[in-house]
């Protein structure tokens, strides 16, 4: 007890010394608590990020493996790796089905792309070049079909905008005859919203269905052609296309499912299990993570910032107090003599030296803790507005890529728009953890800064110190 | 043969035996000693001098005595304890009271909680310190006025006597003064000596004094000449 009389005494008597110690550490605090502040901020902006890219498995061709024995100088190579790409086995929905059910899959969608001819509309193909830009299996028309909203990634991403759309497009859209037409192709047929377009496979069996939105693709001007490259594109649903192709085993198409998996660190065992379910082997299955990575290597980069001005402010802080105290030990030698004489022990007059730094770097602690508050308020609050422009600026996009405000981020979860909540108070900035990390920042300065009146203290020897003095 | 010794000492009312005492620098030659083969005995109840001239190693066998340090050779019995054996710490803050040339008191703290803080340390339970510092003042001839006053606000003499009333705080049996009247002029020296005087001789208290002075030796019980005893 009479070590915290004495060190609450010795606090009131070194007031100049005491009030620079407070300041110093009040400016360290207040550093600190704006680094950790702005830490925790872009940590959670991180986290949102990284949540708002869902874990995504896409299955692509493995070409490393597929040009392995590849020579292009000899015929033979060239025939033979057509003979392997031949052979590849491909997929079926009902293997995605299959790859799907899986424990480390959380959930899946795909697109389901065949190709048909026109009956009662003629496919977009004046161009300068002559070139025919109807895609696979030199049909008219590449009908891509989507499993659901998530699947859309044209739309998502911006490449379509929808620009007219009946009212209940997307409560039909995904089961039955629908399609979304691009608007080129719209003009070139004189077709309209509800208008019915009938398509043909190349058995002649034809196919009814019914225009509830027209897009139009948003590419850089292409001189060289008057069409853009989806003009031939119709978009409706994976259904529509799966019940033709049950019925038409000739029309052949091409599954691009996309799995959603709940770390990353399971793709390989996947990727196993997939194999071990009839998956060819010139498959891979590959991930959006470094996609994610990029999106957050800007926010990184301020975190990467804070760490480093937080360990600068805290060495050179530490090192000013270090100084600070040894100059105080040198000028309380004679104390520290006359108490040493007296029968004060060494542990017990150390723990009132530091029990003195302790009181006064708990008090500056407190304050700098509250401007450091109030300052980090406004820089976090204006690095997350500008997260949150952003994000909101992104969700109305795509809204209008949909075709309107009936869109809500809810539905667009996962396709790389963080889920970003402002903060209202000091608190969510400098929370608990803040005030933690703080006072174990401030806990070690004080400790690292006592070091000298340890040492000092364990070497002085009292009557030297005395002698001295007379 | 060390019991016997011991039953010697208690017979004797020895209350410090310093036996063939060297002390050596830790940075000196192996044969440069500071002391070298001091052998004394203190008994309660009687003051002593120590006197020699400079550099004959008063103030090392004082900080000897006082457990400032330890003997490098032979050792210091006090109260039957050999003091390589004791917690210096508490034995500076229990068995002895050190006074000093220049005082040694705290000049921030008042005349009173210089007293207090020596209670402190050394732990004494007791209701009211305060009034216990005041008494003791006023035992070694200072009025209670004093008590609030900042030590440097006194004279030479008043500081002297509330150093020696520190000192008194916990009832040392052991009282050891390095040249306690050196800074105090004729009348102030007397004044201080017979306080020392009434410690050993009514309160039974050793008091042992460092010091070249003739006045102080004349007013002593007992005087050790370090010269003498120093064989070199």
């Amino acid at each position: 007890m009479f070590i915290l009389k004495n060190a609450w005494i010795s606090i009131k008597r070194n007031k100049a010394r005491n009030i620079l110690i407070g300041i110093i550490i009040l400016i360290i605090a207040c550093a600190c608590t704006i680094t950790l502040a702005i830490k925790n901020t872009a940590g959670y902006l991180i986290d949102s990020y990284k949540n708002a890219y869902e874990k995504e498995v896409t299955i692509s061709f493995n070409r490393a493996n597929m040009m392995k024995n590849f020579d292009p100088s000899k015929i033979e190579g060239r025939e033979n790796a057509k003979e392997k790409f031949d052979n590849i086995e491909s997929y079926t929905i009902s293997d995605v089905t299959s790859f799907a059910d899986s424990e480390y899959i959380t959930s899946y969608y795909y697109t389901y792309s065949i190709g048909l001819n026109g009956n009662n509309i003629i496919k977009a193909e004046i161009n300068n070049d002559g070139f025919n830009h109807g895609k696979e299996n030199n049909t008219d028309f590449n009908l891509t079909g989507y499993s659901n909203l998530d699947a859309m990634s044209e739309f998502i991403n911006g490449t379509y905008t929808m620009s007219e759309i009946t009212d209940n497009a997307w409560d039909i859209a995904f089961d039955g005859n629908y399609v979304f037409i691009n608007e080129e192709l719209a003009n070139y047929n004189d077709l309209n919203l509800n208008d019915k377009i009938k398509l043909a496979s190349e058995d002649g069996k034809t196919y009814e269905f019914e225009i509830i939105g027209i897009f139009k693709e948003n590419e850089e001007d292409n001189q060289m052609t008057m069409f853009s490259n989806s003009a031939n594109t119709l978009v409706t649903n994976a259904n529509a296309l799966i019940s033709i192709t049950k019925n038409n085993e000739e029309i052949k198409a091409i599954i691009n499912p996309t799995f959603i998996v709940d770390s990353y660190d399971n793709v390989e065992k996947l990727q196993n299990e997939f194999y071990e379910k009839g998956l060819d082997e010139n498959f891979v299955l590959q991930t959006n993570e470094e996609e994610a990575n990029n999106a957050v290597s800007s926010i990184q980069n301020i975190n990467s910032f804070s760490t480093t001005f937080l360990t600068l402010t805290l060495i050179i802080g530490g090192i000013v107090l270090l100084v600070i105290n040894m100059i105080n030990i040198r000028e309380r030698k004679y104390e520290i003599g006359v108490l040493r004489t007296i029968g004060i022990s060494k542990l017990k007059l150390t723990i009132q030296f530091v029990l003195e730094l302790v009181i006064v770097a708990v008090i500056a602690l407190m304050l700098g803790a509250v401007f450091g508050a109030v300052s980090s308020k406004n820089v976090s609050n204006s690095l997350l507005a500008s997260e949150i422009k952003n994000s909101n600026e992104k969700v109305e996009e795509i809204g209008k890529n949909f075709g309107g405000p009936n869109m809500n981020r809810g539905q667009m979860k996962g396709k790389g728009m963080p889920v970003v909540e402002a903060y209202d108070s000091i608190d969510a900035v400098v929370d608990i953890k803040v005030i933690l990390e703080l006072l174990s920042i401030g806990i070690t300065l004080v400790l690292i800064s006592s070091i000298a009146s340890m040492v000092s203290i364990e070497r002085f020897s009292p009557l030297t110190i005395l002698k001295e003095r007379s | 043969m060390k019991k016997k010794k011991n039953e010697e000492i208690k017979e004797k009312n020895i209350i410090l035996s310093i036996k063939n005492a060297s002390y050596r620098y830790s940075d000196a030659e192996e044969n440069d000693y500071a002391l070298k083969n001091v052998s004394f005995d203190f008994e309660s109840g009687k003051i002593y001098a120590i006197k020699g001239r400079s550099g004959s190693g008063k103030t090392t066998l004082l900080s000897l005595i006082s457990g400032l340090e330890r003997c490098s050779e032979g050792e210091i019995i006090f109260d039957g304890k050999s003091l390589n054996m004791m917690n210096l710490d508490k034995y500076r803050n229990s068995e002895i009271g050190i006074v000093f040339q220049s005082y040694n008191l705290l000049p921030f703290m008042t005349a009173s909680e210089n007293i207090i803080l020596s209670m402190d340390i050394n732990g004494l339970k007791i209701k009211n310190k305060k009034e216990k510092a005041i008494e003791l003042m006023e035992k070694v001839g200072l009025k209670d006025i004093y008590a609030d006053r900042k030590v440097l606000r006194l004279s030479g003499g008043e500081q002297q006597r509330v150093a020696i009333a520190r000192s008194l705080s916990y009832n040392p049996k052991m009282i050891i003064a390095d040249e306690p009247t050196g800074n105090l002029d004729k009348q102030t020296e007397t004044e201080i000596l017979e306080i020392f005087k009434k410690l050993a001789h009514e309160e039974n208290k050793c008091v042992i004094i460092v010091t070249h002075s003739g006045n102080v030796c004349d007013s002593v019980d007992v005087i050790y000449d370090l010269k003498k005893s120093v064989n070199l």
